[in-house]
């Protein structure tokens, strides 16, 4: 139970907040309700989680929490919204279904288990929200829309223009990377903006990775390192939308340009576009873990990964900096490895070497 | 009269630029163009819309010039009113085309 000793110790508020959703019954009561509970207790407990969510201010809707299935299943739904924006769109695949004559349907819901996957054999996980949230995905979202992200309830995912941007689920790291918004949204709630919000873009591509990391079983010296291989299309010159690797380096396009990403702190971007180009920055975050998951070695996903997710769980808030990262990782490497252990060790040299301490 | 057009953010980060001069642009062009500008009340738009930021959505950044006075409209694409949608979705596709 180190997750709840570390909680109590640095952040007695979080551990308060996450034990007691609605502050009259425990939560854990609330769930037993909801899974073994008759229909009435399932609808009251369910109508108490919705309330304190929104009181919370955190999940806008707990309306796709299902009656038929008990939580800590995987339960993915795939919609076509067939080239409108109107969400969820037409249900195309549920759990259990066959494939898809659809390319995406199946890309969106391979990726999607994919991700569950890791999160619960590795972290145990219960789904994004660590409630058994059902995944629920729309493909096809939008005319020739380049782009895919997470809503606050669910993935949506754009075909491309087709001219330089293939469609978004051809990249399970891209997947993934929409999903590890929502466990941020459950977890840390890091702002999007400015520094938090380039440490949001990191972690969701840091999991990104490390899921596709996982589905081809490689370590960290077989792993390529990008995010997004396939999304770009032949005419564009370049392998992929970033590098953990080597940020700065993923494309370098008549069209599109160059490769945005600083990989030392001294390079940050410090303009607005971007959100604050969170999407630019996250890049320095990304090539510490990069940094800390070769030195240690093996599986990214089992140590580096590991020290990453608890620190978004337990130490990170909405406004935590580069610097508070630095801090909770190599905390959390101490906790979970020794203090001057080599993991302790790795994590530390990987925020010096990209000038964040 | 000139209109600066940028998108940024979304998943891949990489922003879409367009510089547009009315004095090259076709008659139907321009007067379509007008036309989107009017729809939706440019001018009197805010210069930001407070909304929060969210994760790999587009940020839109409108400036025209060269008229009886300048604007800017900064705005994410979850803020964007209904009126100025059009006018977004034709700044895309332009830029699209330049490509």
């Amino acid at each position: 139970m180190l997750h709840q000793r570390l909680q109590e110790w640095i952040h007695p508020q979080k551990q308060i907040q996450r034990r007691c959703i609605c502050c009259i019954l425990p939560p854990q009561m609330l769930d037993n309700l909801i899974q073994y509970g008759d229909e009435k207790n399932r609808e009251w407990a369910l109508t108490t989680l919705r309330i304190s969510e929104r009181f919370r201010g955190k999940r806008r809707a707990v309306g796709n929490v299902s009656f038929a299935i008990s939580p800590g299943q995987k339960r993915r739904t795939i919609y076509d919204a067939k080239t409108s924006t109107s969400l969820p769109g037409v249900l195309v695949r549920g759990e259990g279904d066959p494939p898809s004559a659809d390319q995406a349907v199946n890309e969106a819901y391979d990726g999607a288990g994919a991700t569950y996957d890791l999160f619960r054999d590795v972290y145990e996980r219960n789904s994004v929200d660590d409630r058994g949230l059902r995944l629920d995905a729309t493909v096809h979202y939008g005319l020739r829309y380049e782009n895919a992200f997470w809503d606050g309830n669910q993935m949506i995912y754009g075909d491309g223009d087709g001219q330089l941007f293939n469609r978004f689920t051809l990249a399970i790291d891209v997947i993934a990377h929409e999903l590890a918004h929502g466990v941020n949204q459950h977890e840390a709630d890091l702002d999007y903006q400015n520094e938090p919000g380039a440490l949001n873009e990191s972690f969701a591509d840091v999991f990104g990775t490390l899921v596709k990391q996982r589905s081809l079983n490689q370590t960290v010296d077989q792993a390529d390192w990008l995010i997004g291989v396939g999304i770009l299309t032949s005419r564009v010159q370049g392998q992929a939308l970033r590098s953990l690797k080597a940020p700065g380096t993923a494309y370098d396009d008549r069209i599109l340009g160059k490769d945005p990403q600083p990989s030392h702190y001294a390079n940050r971007y410090q303009g607005t576009s971007d959100d604050g180009g969170v999407h630019i920055n996250s890049g320095i975050a990304n090539h510490a873990f990069y940094l800390a998951a070769m030195a240690i070695g093996g599986y990214a996903w089992e140590k580096a990964g590991r020290i990453w997710y608890f620190a978004l769980r337990d130490i990170l808030r909405s406004k935590s900096t580069f610097q508070d990262a630095a801090n909770a990782t190599i905390l959390i490497a101490e906790q979970l490895y020794g203090s001057h252990s080599d993991e302790q060790k790795a994590v530390r040299s990987a925020w010096q070497q990209v000038g964040v301490i | 009269m000139q209109v600066l057009f940028e998108r940024s953010g979304g998943f891949a980060g990489i922003p879409l630029t367009l510089t547009i001069d009315f004095a090259n642009l076709s008659p139907d062009e321009a007067t379509q163009l007008n036309r989107l500008i009017e729809q939706a009340d440019f001018f009197n738009l805010p210069a930001t819309t407070p909304s929060a930021a969210k994760p790999d959505r587009f940020q839109y950044r409108v400036t025209i010039e060269g008229g009886d006075r300048p604007h800017t409209v900064s705005v994410g694409e979850t803020a964007a009113p209904d009126t100025l949608k059009p006018l977004l979705n034709w700044l895309v596709e332009s830029a699209r085309k330049q490509k």
